[in-house]
């Protein structure tokens, strides 16, 4: 783990705080990691690495976007960059100061000015309270006690979200998804932060009156200079409403940069992956870009040297001789074999041998390789999984088509001018960038 | 409107001259620590035995304790929040059996509080012995005089007619039976305010706690519970019984203290449920502590679970009290419900010869039994009631 905060770092901080031009938010190595614990005496077994080494920055009245599908641990990374989970590593700045140290009147002025909105309207608000109680709730923890006064800012402030004062006296299962959202808006609005977190601001709701509050939560932006750090997994969400986007899968961000530079030439493999599951509008574009394999390994256990390394068409290969279908082919035979998804034919359980050919078919895998070493590893390889041998198969494959990138972890690369985790991005590393075809 | 200092609009608030106030004297507590002071002067008046031949006992002190939580953590507050209080009740009566139930309870608690105070304690009138009830005859021999008229029955057979001075007849020992109702329900009422001040608090307390924080704090609370229920309370009971004096307030300590594990175990899954809602997250983002969370956003939000089980405990412990009475475990100074009951089931006259069937003194047994029906029904009723009443969804 990093050392935490290291403490002449921390004077620099405190130095640098009334620098305006720092960024508002300034989130460096962020770690989350929950432990699993046993029932008995909850000793420790393993770690769920939610969120792992994640670092940006939000500059003031900056829209930030958070993408990835679920569970690659946006929604935890939000809570502890607020604090609501207890970070194990790495630092959050805000307006150039640690999270972490600040206390009292300070504390109390950063939960103030950062503010969250909630993914699911539905739990969004106390079922027993009317929603002018629920709106009002942060005035009246920071300080306000002016019920009068409250009541007016908040028939104020429902007005101007596009709702009416008297909304203030009804409960929340009066309202609709969307109104809802406007709510929690208004909410977060309601004490003039300067950072609301949008955890999946969209998501609960169906396409018209997602769009509504999208334009609602920008107009508002726009108008009091308010950093959104806005998650989602809608790609959609993000291209629409964010200046900067980070895309992060099992914990960690393996890319970043401008919304349009990232979503219009996606460098990173995964990144790539995300944009191409959209389904296209043109009914004879079908080519939806598909991660080698399917399963999604568990935070608990992620895979070595680059995380998406077992799903990742753009894996690189041992040596430059193999052709690149060839090669995906063979690493998509390996891994499927790693994660014991075997197609239909070569039933593994039930003890029956199958012929050696109906593997390769099975696998669409290449004859007559240029690499002898390969051909071997695959020829063998095969023969176990028809005598029903996994673990000889994933030995061998995985003996003698090792690849950099279960090696070694990537580093930002530096042949793009965003940052991007990809090692064919590491112009240290013998492999090109392959180009998006859009 | 004008750009600058609007009060009333969001952006304009002064953040730096709004501190946050810890509000330390609310009303509630403010009322609490009052009694506490004037429960401290008698004690001190008591010990200094100012007043000669006066003084409380345990069970008074319980009581009162019980009944000063209640008053400030139940009634103030309500009175406070009293638009939601006008609510709750106005849709609580507006239902014909909820509302009989509600009216019957609050009858029941003015008349067991207020009523031994005023009647005094009940004088023995052996010569007025299982007298009828108005309008009603009963056996008439040697046993009593009869204060109403004399009805001949078939051969020697002679019936007294019941009169107004004894309105529900009279037991045994020619102790009103009115009188007896009203005894039973201050012991009722003492069962329902200990419940009610000290172990429904204790139950929700310990299942937000354990919901909220989870981790070493749950196991070791869960842990305990689940070792509480292992014990039966009745067993502890008949300890403290073969040890100490019985009294109603070792009644009270053992079933009151060893009964609350389920409602805990409830409370806490309903916790657990709600903890990470998106109002709790919220609020916690906002640096609302988990006391604050607790009170505002996870109890008003289980009353649903809460209030029924509060209630069904209520009922429950009530019905246990008359059980030991009935089976006579009880203090004989107390006029329980479940120990009258038993004395007309069960007339032992010794000394006077005289042989009675329960059917014969059947007013003796079915007034406190129905009074003690009617209690448990309506504690139901209301604890259904008050959860339809406090979801606004409903």
């Amino acid at each position: 783990m990093t050392e935490r905060f290291p403490k002449g770092d921390a004077e620099a901080d405190r130095a640098g705080a009334s620098d305006t031009n720092s960024p508002l938010l300034e989130v460096d190595g962020l770690e989350t990691h929950f432990p699993i614990t046993t029932r008995w005496l909850r000793r420790e077994v393993g770690r769920i690495r939610a969120v792992d080494g994640v670092s940006f920055a939000i500059d003031r009245g900056e829209a930030f976007g958070l993408v990835g599908e679920s569970g690659s641990g946006k929604t935890t990374a939000a809570h502890s960059i607020l604090g609501l989970e207890e970070p194990t590593g790495g630092a959050v700045r805000f307006d150039g100061q640690l999270v972490d140290e600040l206390t009292g009147w300070e504390l109390q002025q950063f939960r103030r000015r950062a503010q969250l909105v909630v993914q699911n309207p539905d739990d969004a608000f106390n079922p027993r309270l009317p929603v002018g109680k629920s709106v009002a709730e942060p005035l009246a923890l920071h300080g306000m006690d002016d019920e009068e006064r409250r009541r007016a800012i908040v028939a104020d402030l429902l007005e101007r979200v596009g709702l009416e004062a008297t909304d203030a006296n009804r409960f929340p299962h009066e309202f609709s998804g969307g109104e809802k959202q406007r709510l929690s808006i208004a909410r977060a609005l309601v004490v003039n932060p300067d950072l609301i977190v949008a955890d999946e601001p969209t998501s609960a709701l169906d396409g018209r009156v997602k769009a509504d509050v999208l334009s609602l939560l920008d107009e508002l932006r726009r108008e009091f200079d308010i950093a959104v750090l806005c998650i989602s997994h809608d790609i959609d969400v993000v291209r629409r409403f964010c200046d900067r986007v980070g895309v992060m899968y099992l914990g960690e961000l393996v890319e970043r940069g401008e919304t349009e530079a990232v979503l219009e030439s996606p460098a990173h493999p995964y990144t790539r992956v995300l944009i191409g599951s959209i389904p296209s509008l043109d009914p004879s574009d079908r080519s939806l870009v598909r991660p080698l394999t399917e399963t999604v390994p568990a935070p608990s256990d992620p895979p070595s040297g680059c995380r998406f390394h077992p799903r990742c068409q753009e894996l690189i290969p041992p040596t430059a001789s193999l052709e690149r279908e060839d090669w995906r082919a063979i690493a998509r035979f390996r891994f499927a074999l790693q994660e014991g998804t075997v197609p239909e034919p070569i039933a593994v359980d039930s003890g029956t041998r199958v012929d050696p050919e109906t593997v390769r078919d099975a696998f669409d895998l290449p004859t007559d390789l240029p690499n002898e070493g390969i051909e071997d590893a695959v020829e063998a390889a095969t023969r176990a999984v028809a005598d029903g041998d996994l673990e000889r198969a994933r030995e061998r494959l995985a003996e003698s088509l090792s690849t950099v990138c279960e090696r070694t972890q990537p580093e930002a690369g530096d042949e793009c001018e965003h940052l991007v985790r990809c090692h064919r991005y590491d112009s240290t590393i013998e492999a090109e960038p392959i180009p998006w075809r859009g | 409107m004008s750009a600058g200092d609007d009060p009333q609009r969001f952006e304009d608030v002064d953040w730096t001259e709004l501190e946050r106030s810890r509000r330390t004297v609310t009303p509630a507590r403010a009322v609490f620590v009052a009694g506490l002071a004037l429960f401290g002067a008698l004690l001190a008046l008591q010990a200094a035995a100012v007043v000669p031949n006066w003084g409380f006992d345990h069970l008074d002190w319980i009581t009162a304790l019980g009944a000063l939580v209640v008053l400030s953590f139940g009634v103030v507050p309500a009175l406070e929040h009293h638009a939601l209080a006008r609510r709750v009740l106005r849709e609580l009566l507006s239902r014909p059996l909820r509302g009989a139930a509600a009216v019957f309870l609050g009858v029941f608690a003015i008349v067991a509080a207020l009523g031994p105070v005023v009647l005094g304690s009940p004088d023995l009138a052996f010569e007025h012995r299982f007298h009828a009830p108005y309008g009603f005859t009963g056996a008439d021999r040697w046993h009593a005089e009869c204060l109403g008229d004399i009805v001949e029955g078939e051969g020697i057979t002679r019936y007294c007619e019941g009169t107004l001075q004894y309105p529900l007849g009279t037991n045994e020992r020619g102790h009103p039976m009115g009188h007896l109702l009203v005894e039973g329900a201050s012991v009722t009422l003492t069962v329902l305010v200990f419940t009610a001040a000290f172990v429904v608090p204790l139950a929700t307390a310990v299942g937000v706690l354990a919901g909220v924080r989870g981790g070493a704090v749950d196991d070791l609370l869960m842990s305990y519970v689940d070792v509480q229920l292992c014990v039966p309370a009745i067993v502890a009971f008949f300890i403290g019984y073969m040890y100490w004096n019985v009294s109603l307030a070792l009644l009270l300590v053992t079933f009151g203290l060893l009964s609350w594990g389920g409602i805990a175990r409830l409370v806490r899954s309903e916790t657990l449920q709600r903890r990470d809602d998106g109002y709790v997250l919220i609020a916690r983002s906002l640096g609302g502590s988990w006391t604050y969370v607790a009170k505002r956003h996870v109890v008003p939000n289980i009353t649903n679970t809460l209030v029924p089980a509060a209630f069904h405990l209520l009922a429950l412990l009530v019905l246990v009290e008359a059980g030991v009475a009935f089976l006579g475990f009880h203090h004989v100074e107390l006029y329980s419900w479940g120990s009258t009951v038993q004395e007309g089931l069960d007339p032992e006259f010794a000394g006077i010869g005289l042989e009675m069937q329960p059917h014969e003194i059947w007013w003796v047994s079915t007034f406190p039994a129905l009074a003690l029906t009617l209690t448990i029904a309506s504690l139901k009723l209301i604890g259904d009631g008050l959860r339809d009443a406090l979801d606004p969804r409903l």
